[in-house]
């Protein structure tokens, strides 16, 4: 056991130096900036902060209309993973479905708001097919939507994730000891999933309440804390102290969610082995999930015809005749290929290392034996990382890394990337490994094996599935963020999410989209690509498996 | 074995996408000292300006015979802005192009700026390290499409803005974010002094109600999406709308069209500053602004016409100078004004 212990306390080690680097410190340089003023201590930007219009009512909307959004994306979420996991729909149908309910993370958040605005607006696309505005897309329901959309494709993964792990023949157990549908459904597939889909709750509610790009196009009159945040960082007036006290009261709620967590992952449940139990055919139950899951799906997808219709027109609303300019605009730029090839070595890096450090986070947390206060600094960082929004983390590493050999290169880029998303991959990997059955190491070092040799012969391949899924995780989101690496990319390292970004402020709304669907086609190949690799191994898995069990 | 398998695959990838960033890197490098064999080095420039301005001082950079030995990177005002207050001299730009009165609050924080070495003759005395390269106007903006539709009448002014049947087709910029609103201000308080600007901007808050939006482009962006009839925003943008054949107008409002400057600036890196940045800093303004005129039209330096093309009907200087002082008070008559 001691052996087993060494290595892990090496990765715990390498993690808690890397994030006290790359995060702890920087973080805490800029909340030391909340109550440090030029003359020492203060609370005057504490007071400046809560004495600002509407403090009050702008902190209870961030929180009305992102709890409000988090439970929407879990319940579409929900529909959708069990439409793919608990039903005999065919295989054509859950691919649809999966890609449906995942699309909307393969394109860059900058373009959402002002596929909102193109969807349901007054001239909008859906308004005009269906002759009347849907409702109106400023204030709450604009910002629902966006937020919905925005964090229905972790919550899926996060369900999804979990799914697979579940024994799917408690099903067939419940229903042999008689309980009735409700009951078995409540056994059999809601309490096992209980701890993720709190755990989804909270990502989701944290996504919203940190985003400010939705807010910036339909937010409306209706003030979130996010839209403060930006005004007193990069408003016409920046102030980086009050901002810092906004940050501050944007992490506050991690706490409580800390304390939640917690709470429900006693829920948690580990199966020795996972079978896949033949579900019994039922038509009603396919078709009832089939197509709630095709309307959600489909009502997802609809808001993002826009993306491809407007670059293909002259001028949408006003200009609708076809041309191919635009796309000829934007690939005749050859500084392109370059920023391209910047943006896929960036995400391909991240993915690597991201992957590394959130499986071993999760060894630590799920598989090892070191005191809880270590497994409680995993728990925490990675909840700290998704409570921090990404404009505050990259305004940190900004004060922090300037005037370093560090600043504007890719290895702070990448390592900020693995920062700012390490929660969700360190939970689908926490989650699939607590699933597995607990005794494997010690079985393997019974007989002999080390810790390193159990891990990589018995757990990782059995968590490769997860460990790909991971991967692309890290990969497609290195590929869409700009909220925090738009403070750190250089001239030498300019990215196709920052050209994006450029090409916004100067109303350039075509080459927008046409950039959004350039990477949209990379996510997609990429996608294909893990989705095949997962597969592949999968295969093998089952054969060794059946040959092992000859 | 086939964690193997992938690891490895992982790692050949991760391989490749390291040479690919590294071939990026070389290219990069390659290209600086193609140029110029005596220069290693490329000039970085940091700006927030419009594409029109960006290729106006491109073509004077390359006429100059600077092409390959500079590199353009553009930035929203904000982004910018924070970049500048943040990191001071360990900005990786040599030079920055921006508002002026973001360029005076940086040096007052940072002390980033040298004082330029050519001879700025301007019109209007500025700070010692800044020459103006642009000056933009506001304007109201119309989509006349749907001004027509809702048989609105067309606005001549700011005061009308105000008038109720406006309400749920206008959309207006908030000056707690964005300068563009300042012009409008700018305006309002310099036409009817301050206490009526407020009881105005008030009306035409609660016209504007979900659009005071909090960038600069968005009351032009959402004119073009067909989301509004009126908004106000900066005048060059809404030329270039009206140039590409969309059903968008913009009105001079008699109040006057009240205008912010962007400057060009040199940053203070010591022994490490670029002699080239210098150079080229003079070149824009030099054989730039011909070019510029013909977007940002009004006159900046001495021997320049002020009727070139596109010129606006009312253009006007508010009688303050431009300082922050004044705009966190003009920001607090805004906030006070909000219904």
């Amino acid at each position: 056991m001691r052996q087993k212990n060494r290595e892990l306390k090496l990765i715990f080690t390498v993690l808690v130096l890397v994030f006290a680097a790359f995060l702890a410190v920087p973080v805490l340089r800029l909340l030391v900036k909340s109550f440090w003023g030029e003359q020492g201590a203060t609370g005057e930007f504490y007071t400046a902060v809560f004495t600002g219009r509407n403090f009050g009512q702008t902190l209870m909307n961030s929180f009305a209309v992102s709890a409000a959004a988090a439970v929407a994306a879990v319940l579409v979420a929900f529909v959708l993973a069990y439409a793919v996991h608990y039903t005999r729909l065919p295989g054509w149908v859950k691919t649809a479905l999966r890609g449906a309910a995942t699309l909307p993370m393969f394109i860059p958040t900058i373009t959402y708001g002002f596929a909102i605005i193109y969807s349901f607006g007054k001239q909008g696309l859906i308004t005009q097919l269906l002759g009347f505005q849907l409702f109106n897309i400023y204030g709450f329901w604009g910002l629902l939507v966006g937020y919905v959309i925005y964090t229905v494709p972790v919550a899926f993964l996060l369900i999804c994730n979990t799914m697979e792990y579940v024994d799917k023949k408690t099903l067939v157990v419940s229903k042999v000891m008689g309980d009735g549908a409700l009951s078995t459904f409540w056994i059999a597939v809601l309490r096992p999933l209980l701890g993720t889909l709190a755990g989804a709750f909270v990502q989701a509610f944290f996504l919203c309440f940190t985003d400010f790009g939705i807010p910036a196009s339909v937010g409306g009159k209706f003030d979130v804390i996010a839209t403060v945040l930006y005004n007193q960082m990069l408003g016409g007036i920046p102030d980086f102290n009050r901002g810092a006290v906004v940050a501050v009261i944007m992490l506050l709620p991690s706490v409580g969610s800390i304390l939640l967590l917690r709470f429900l992952e006693r829920y948690n449940i580990r199966y020795d082995r996972v079978s896949s139990a033949e579900l019994k055919r039922n038509p009603l139950r396919d078709g009832a999930w089939g197509l709630s899951g095709a309307v959600l799906g489909l009502m997802l997808l609809s808001i993002f015809v826009v993306i491809f219709l407007v670059p293909m027109v002259q001028n949408w609303p006003y200009q609708r005749t076809f041309t191919p300019e635009h796309f000829a605009s934007v690939f005749a730029d050859k500084d392109l290929r370059k920023v391209y090839l910047h943006s896929l070595a960036m995400a391909l890096l991240t993915a690597f290392f991201g992957t590394l450090a959130a499986y071993g986070g999760a060894l630590i947390t799920a598989r090892s034996t070191l005191p809880r206060a270590c497994k409680q600094t995993m728990d925490s960082v990675a909840l700290v990382t998704n409570t921090i929004p990404g404009m505050v983390l990259g305004l940190a590493f900004l004060f922090c890394f300037r005037g370093t050999s560090l600043q504007n290169t890719f290895v702070l880029m990448i390592l900020c990337n693995i920062v700012h998303y390490f929660s969700t991959p360190y939970l689908m990997m926490k989650n699939a490994l607590s699933k597995m059955n607990a005794g494997w190491e010690t079985t393997a070092l019974l007989m002999g094996d080390s810790w390193p040799k159990t891990i990589f012969r018995v757990v990782t391949p059995n968590a490769a599935a997860s460990l790909i899924e991971t991967f692309s995780y890290y990969f497609i989101n290195s590929m869409v963020t700009i909220s925090a690496l738009i403070f750190i990319v250089g001239s030498k390292t300019m990215i196709l999410t920052a050209k994006i970004k450029q090409l916004q402020y100067i109303n350039q709304y075509n080459e927008v989209f046409v950039l959004s669907l350039l990477i949209l086609a990379t996510n997609l190949l990429a996608k294909a690509i893990f989705t095949w690799l997962a597969n592949n191994r999968e295969k093998k898995a089952t054969k060794q498996t059946e040959e092992k069990g000859n | 074995m086939n964690w193997k398998k992938f690891v490895s695959l992982g790692l050949s990838l991760t391989l490749a996408g390291s040479l690919l960033a590294g071939c990026g890197g070389q290219t990069a490098g390659e290209s600086g000292e193609s140029g110029d064999t005596s220069s290693a080095k490329q000039v970085v420039i940091y700006s927030n300006a419009d594409e029109e301005a960006i290729t106006a001082m491109t073509n004077a950079l390359n006429a100059g015979g600077y092409e390959g030995q500079y590199v353009f990177e553009t930035f929203g005002t904000s982004e910018l802005g924070g970049k500048l207050l943040a990191e001071g001299t360990d900005l990786e730009a040599d030079m920055v192009t921006m508002s002026t009165f973001y360029l005076q609050s940086a040096q007052d924080q940072n002390q980033m700026f040298v004082d330029l070495t050519f001879d700025v003759n301007t019109l209007e005395e500025v700070p010692s390290y800044t020459a103006p390269i642009t000056s933009q106007e506001g304007a109201i903006i119309v989509n006349t499409q749907l001004l027509e539709e809702n048989n609105l009448p067309m606005p001549t002014c700011l005061k009308d803005l105000a008038d109720p049947v406006y309400a749920g087709f206008l959309a207006v910029t908030d000056v707690q974010s964005s300068s563009t609103a300042w012009l409008l201000m700018q305006a309002l308080v310099s036409a009817y002094g301050e206490e009526e600007a407020q009881s105005i901007l008030h009306d035409i808050y609660v016209n504007a109600g979900d659009h005071i939006e909090s960038s600069g482009s968005a009351p032009l962006k959402l004119c073009q999406a067909g989301e509004i009839a009126v908004g106000f925003g900066l005048r060059h943008q809404a030329v270039a709308a009206k140039a590409e054949g969309m059903p968008i107008d913009y009105v001079d409002p008699t109040e006057g069209n009240f205008s912010l400057t962007e400057s060009v600036a040199v940053i203070d890196k010591g022994d490490a500053t670029n002699p080239l940045a210098m150079e080229m800093a003079q070149c824009i303004i030099d054989n730039g602004r011909a070019e510029l005129q013909e977007n940002y039209p009004n006159p900046l330096y001495e021997g320049e016409s002020s009727d070139a093309a596109n010129k606006s009907a009312y253009p006007k200087v508010f009688e303050e100078p431009l300082t922050f002082e004044l705009y966190k008070h003009h920001q607090d008559i805004s906030e006070a004004a909000k219904p």
